[in-house]
């Protein structure tokens, strides 16, 4: 009776286990490096990845946002208490590369 | 010779996965705007339903049967599926930025693809072979290429096409696309 239900258990964990070990494997073979920063702009975000601003997703919304493409004000679902931050992050990023050119 | 032939013309026109199944609908309106992206979904979802299917049959007749567990096919096949969709994420992510970049939040969404499940699904209930399995999904897939990039096309020209304002945007997409599943409906017949 344990065993009935201990097996699939197991088999189910076995199974998931070889497929996050391959996943890990790729995930190392292919990485690519991003900017770090657009992680960061992500944060700020909702990501709720609703589409409302035009971007397929959060992570394009914030690409665009730190190449200067799109407004913070796109951003439908962001809460207003969530405003500064995000625009003071953008000011301090547009504001260090104006320095270093 | 003539079961093979017969399977891959059920997978690729008779039993269309999405006109005659209606399996995989949200790739099929979602990305369906442009030519160029809607190959790229189409390819992407043929090639993680090839090696899903190979997997999960595998796992099915050698591990599941051996084991007299079958009850955890749906959940064990899942569990492929998604880590599959990650692993094709990352690979696509390195090969073609571009691609990546049009396939944007429907390269995940894959995972909850109805079509890659039921395909695998199917496979495993229609009591095909390993060859039988090879067979019917590269058919499925393509037949979703086939009608994803159709339909990419009758889009582009509809978006050019005075529509009237209330038929607009997915309304128009899902008369045509109704029209479209009626004329595949005809091909039931043959087999």
């Amino acid at each position: 009776m344990l065993w009935d239900i201990l097996l699939p258990a197991i088999i189910l964990a076995g199974i998931g286990f070889v497929l996050g070990i391959l996943i890990y494997v790729i995930g190392k073979v292919f990485y690519v490096e991003e900017d770090p920063s657009i992680e960061q702009v992500v944060e700020l975000l909702p990501r709720y990845n609703c589409g409302a601003c035009g971007y397929p997703g959060c992570k394009e919304m914030a690409g665009a946002l730190l190449k200067n493409e799109a407004k913070p004000a796109l951003c439908k679902p962001l809460k207003k208490e969530s405003l500064p931050p995000l625009e003071e992050y953008l000011k301090n990023y547009f504001e260090a590369k104006k320095q270093q050119q | 010779m003539d079961k093979i032939i017969a399977l891959a013309f059920a997978g690729f026109i008779a039993e269309n996965v999405i006109l005659s199944q209606f399996l995989g609908i949200c790739p099929f309106l979602g990305v369906s705007k442009k030519r160029s992206s809607a190959l790229g979904m189409g390819f992407a979802v043929l090639f993680v339903m090839l090696i899903s299917s190979m997997v999960t049959y595998v796992l099915y007749r050698y591990v599941l049967e051996t084991l007299n567990i079958e009850y955890m096919r749906t959940i064990v096949f899942i569990l492929v599926i998604a880590s599959l969709v990650q692993m094709v994420e990352t690979f696509i992510k390195k090969v073609s930025p571009a691609l990546y970049k049009a396939l944007g939040i429907y390269l995940p969404l894959i995972t909850t693809n109805c079509a890659v499940l039921g395909v695998a699904i199917l496979n495993i209930s229609k009591d095909h072979n390993f060859l039988g399995t090879v067979v019917y999904t590269t058919a499925i897939g393509l037949g979703f290429i086939f009608v994803m990039f159709i339909f990419s096309m009758l889009r582009e020209k509809i978006n050019n096409a005075p529509v009237p304002k209330a038929f607009q945007g997915i309304p128009i997409a899902l008369v045509v696309a109704a029209i479209l599943a009626i004329l595949f409906s005809r091909f039931g017949g043959i087999i």
